[in-house]
């Protein structure tokens, strides 16, 4: 993994010193609320519903065993308050969509001495809020999948340090997110984003990336639109540039609903697609005067140089996976992911457990993760954009001890990439902008589904809570969304079918379908079990639920959720468009 | 890194050390911070209505050379094609222009100023890049509008060289903004 040097170490203390500064300022009351905010945004503190909450920069979602240690420090000594439920108390931290951490309940007051214990471990809130260049994500399988075409991380690390406080585009019109795939399977949900990169191979073996721009969630969710088919890998950020110069002088800031780049890419079209490969030429052509970011093949190869894989990885060996029980057969199938090295796994740790929000650790599983990454992965975790962890380099003879010791700990769950290994962002609990809360709908799809067997046999489901319509946890995108509404001051929810990050199991990314008017949330997990039972009736042998979705329309989905409908049969709603 | 990764470093002559993208500033970050009561440049002569648009039937009135004159963008536009051999002019362009409208006239200028209406509206930082990278324009360069301290380093690095700051801000916060980083990633 990335390595700071000396001067990276410099650069993020010397973040942490002008944050302290504005910190300082704002509390004397010499610089005012209004002020402040899009500073303390880009530092990654937000005010939220109960507190302010802090987004911790996790780059590409890869952390170490010590960082991760820092992070359960600060969640014990910094996270904390005395009163409220079990979810208002702290000492936890929340993996994102984003491959982020969330705390929750860290005082504003405090909040440089945090900045300063990240700084520690190399790590900081840089550009994680903000109407700027966001944490760019990519597979949580980066450099260990087999399918790999090239790794992505130095090409991440090179994106993140280059958009690291980029003078020209730190206030843009809206956050841009920046997403990079380098496997044939996009595990990265590159159509989702402002920008998707795909490494490729031109005809002559080239490296390069294939560029789609404008995708993005939210009120309005569009699929990214194809760019460039190849971009040399040399001139990756001059392509970068060019977009967001052409975003930042262009893009809508008149009307906050229609500022993302997904607007203006709808609204111009090919002049859009004209407007970036125009600024590209002039930049290659007429800006070579001034500092380059063509990449020379140093730069490259010292960035990559970075990411060799651990000491003491190796292929070869001992290239068995033991046996064992069922429970652990299960797990094998379910929770290890093939490698690109004989004999080795890479393992998710589930943090989708019941009693427990999906995504959030407390301090003492964070703790315990990180000797799990330490005694059997080489000190290396990932945070997945399905919010779990990940190790990526197990010895396949380990795996036996690495199951028990992962269960022990509840991390141990059998179920990734099933209906409740489940994405779902905060909500209404923790977050201000939430409509509904998520947490309740993720602890009631737990319950129901608590049986594994009944889990495995309804097999791949992708599902998706997002808490409103700013999507953050990605209901858009799911084989089963489910979206809070808010109406006359209560709580719904609206379920859409058919939805697809990208991957192959679901196809080209696209957007679910609404299938009628919002559920009361007590209706939501009947309203599931119809939708899922419907499937179980109706499948073809081998034929995943959102394969299924695709053959039969919505129809009878829709119909055996309607059946279920209590609450919502007696108020006959109108149906919420999502406009 | 995967077999076909390899490939793309492939061209390094040497195994490469791991290095940042890192670098030092060239020096400390400087602004000059625009005191309006000693500012040598005065408000041009403001166009009849009427003028600003169609060509002027009387020329514009004749401007003193050893008071320099800053004009707003219409009035550049009606008077930059009779302007005067020898007398540098300074300008304002608001933020939603194309900067390419001015890369002819950059060397009858000394001042071009940019606008912040909102200082979180960053398409000025845009504009001051072409000036300076693309068109090569030397002469002073001014933020002006919603201005705060917090803003200084990244004007001072998209080629900005001086600063009207917002009424109110201090000049000790100033001074602090522009000394916390000696480096960048760009």
């Amino acid at each position: 993994m990335y390595r700071h040097t000396d001067l990276d170490r410099r650069f993020v203390h010397a973040r942490a010193a002008q944050y302290r500064d504005q910190l300082d300022r704002h509390l004397r009351g010499e610089l005012s609320a209004d002020d402040f905010r899009p500073l303390r945004l880009q530092n990654g503190w937000y005010v939220q519903r109960h507190a302010p909450m802090l987004r911790v920069a996790i780059p590409y979602g890869v952390l170490s065993a010590r960082q991760l240690r820092q992070l359960a420090r600060i969640a014990r000594e910094f996270d904390l308050q005395d009163a409220g439920r079990p979810t208002e108390r702290g000492g936890f931290g929340h993996f994102t969509t984003r491959q982020n951490l969330q705390f929750n309940w860290i005082l504003l007051e405090r909040s440089a001495d945090v900045m300063d214990l990240l700084a520690e471990v190399d790590m900081h809130g840089i550009q994680t809020s903000g109407n700027c260049v966001r944490n760019v994500t990519t597979d949580v399988l980066a450099g260990v999948a087999p399918d790999e075409i090239a790794d992505p991380r130095p090409w991440c690390e090179i994106l993140r340090q280059w958009s690291t406080l980029h003078p020209e585009f730190a206030f843009l019109p809206r956050k841009f997110k920046i997403a990079v795939s380098g496997s044939r399977e996009d595990r990265a949900a590159t159509g989702w984003h402002d920008i998707g990169l795909k490494l490729v191979h031109d005809d002559d073996g080239a490296l390069g990336f294939a560029v789609d721009v404008g995708g993005g969630m939210g009120r309005t969710p569009v699929i990214a639109t194809r760019v460039a088919e190849f971009v040399p890998a040399a001139d990756l950020l001059l392509f970068v540039e060019a977009i967001l110069r052409v975003y930042n002088r262009f893009g809508r800031r008149d009307n906050l609903y229609k500022a993302r780049i997904k607007i203006l890419v709808r609204a111009e079209g090919e002049r859009f697609v004209q407007a970036v490969r125009d600024e590209y030429r002039a930049i290659v052509e007429q800006d070579g005067g001034w500092i380059s970011h063509r990449l020379g093949p140093q730069q490259i190869a010292g960035i990559a140089a970075h990411f060799a894989p651990p000491a003491g990885v190796a292929p070869g060996g001992d290239d068995a996976v033991p046996d064992g029980p069922p429970a652990y057969r299960r797990w094998l199938e379910r929770n290890t992911h093939g490698h690109r090295l004989p004999g080795w796994r890479a393992v998710t740790l589930s943090l989708k457990r019941p009693g427990l929000p999906p995504g959030d650790a407390t301090a003492d599983q964070m703790d315990a993760a990180a000797a799990l990454a330490e005694r059997f992965g080489h000190g290396e975790l990932r945070v997945s954009h399905e919010q779990n962890l990940l190790l990526p380099w197990v010895r396949a003879r380990d795996l036996p001890a690495l199951w028990q010791a992962a269960v022990e700990l509840g991390l141990g769950r059998a179920h990734t990439g099933m209906l409740t290994d489940l994405i779902a962002c905060p909500g209404g609990d923790l977050c201000a902008l939430a409509n509904a809360r998520s947490i309740p709908i993720a602890a009631a799809i737990a319950e129901r589904w608590s049986d594994l067997d009944e889990v495995h046999d309804i097999g791949d489901v992708a599902l998706h809570i997002s808490g409103c319509i700013n999507s953050c946890g990605h209901h858009h995108s799911g084989h089963i969304g489910i979206l809070g509404v808010d109406k006359d001051g209560s709580e719904w929810y609206q379920v859409t079918l058919g939805g697809s990050d990208g991957r192959l199991r679901s196809g080209p990314a696209q957007a679910g379908k609404v299938i009628g008017p919002a559920f009361a949330a007590d209706e939501v997990p009947d309203a599931l079990e119809a939708i899922v039972e419907t499937y179980r009736g109706a499948r073809e042998p081998g034929e995943l639920f959102v394969h299924c979705v695709r053959r039969l329309g919505l129809a009878p989905f829709r119909a055996a959720a309607d059946a279920v409908r209590r609450t919502t049969a007696r108020a006959a709603l109108e149906t919420e468009p999502v406009a | 890194m995967s077999a076909a990764g390899d490939r793309a470093v492939a061209s390094a002559s040497q195994p490469a050390a791991p290095a940042t993208l890192a670098r030092p500033l060239p020096g400390r970050l400087t602004l000059r911070l625009v005191d309006p009561m000693a500012d040598p440049w005065r408000a041009g002569p403001e166009l009849p209505a009427a003028s600003a648009t169609a060509a002027p039937s009387t020329p514009p009135a004749p401007l003193d050379p050893r008071a320099p004159v800053r004009l707003g963008w219409s009035q550049w536009q009606a008077r930059r094609a009779g302007w005067p051999e020898g007398i540098l002019a300074g300008v304002r362009l608001p933020n939603d222009v194309d900067p390419a409208l001015l890369a002819e006239d950059l060397d009858r200028l000394a001042l071009v100023e940019l606008e912040f209406p909102k200082w979180t509206d960053g398409r000025a930082y845009s504009q001051a890049h072409l000036l300076r990278r693309r068109w090569g324009y030397r002469g002073e360069l001014r933020a002006v509008g919603d201005v705060l301290v917090d803003m200084l380093p990244l004007l001072a690095r998209t080629g900005f060289d001086a600063a009207l700051l917002r009424a109110g801000q201090s000049r000790a916060a100033a001074e602090r903004a522009l000394g916390f980083f000696d480096l960048g990633y760009q």
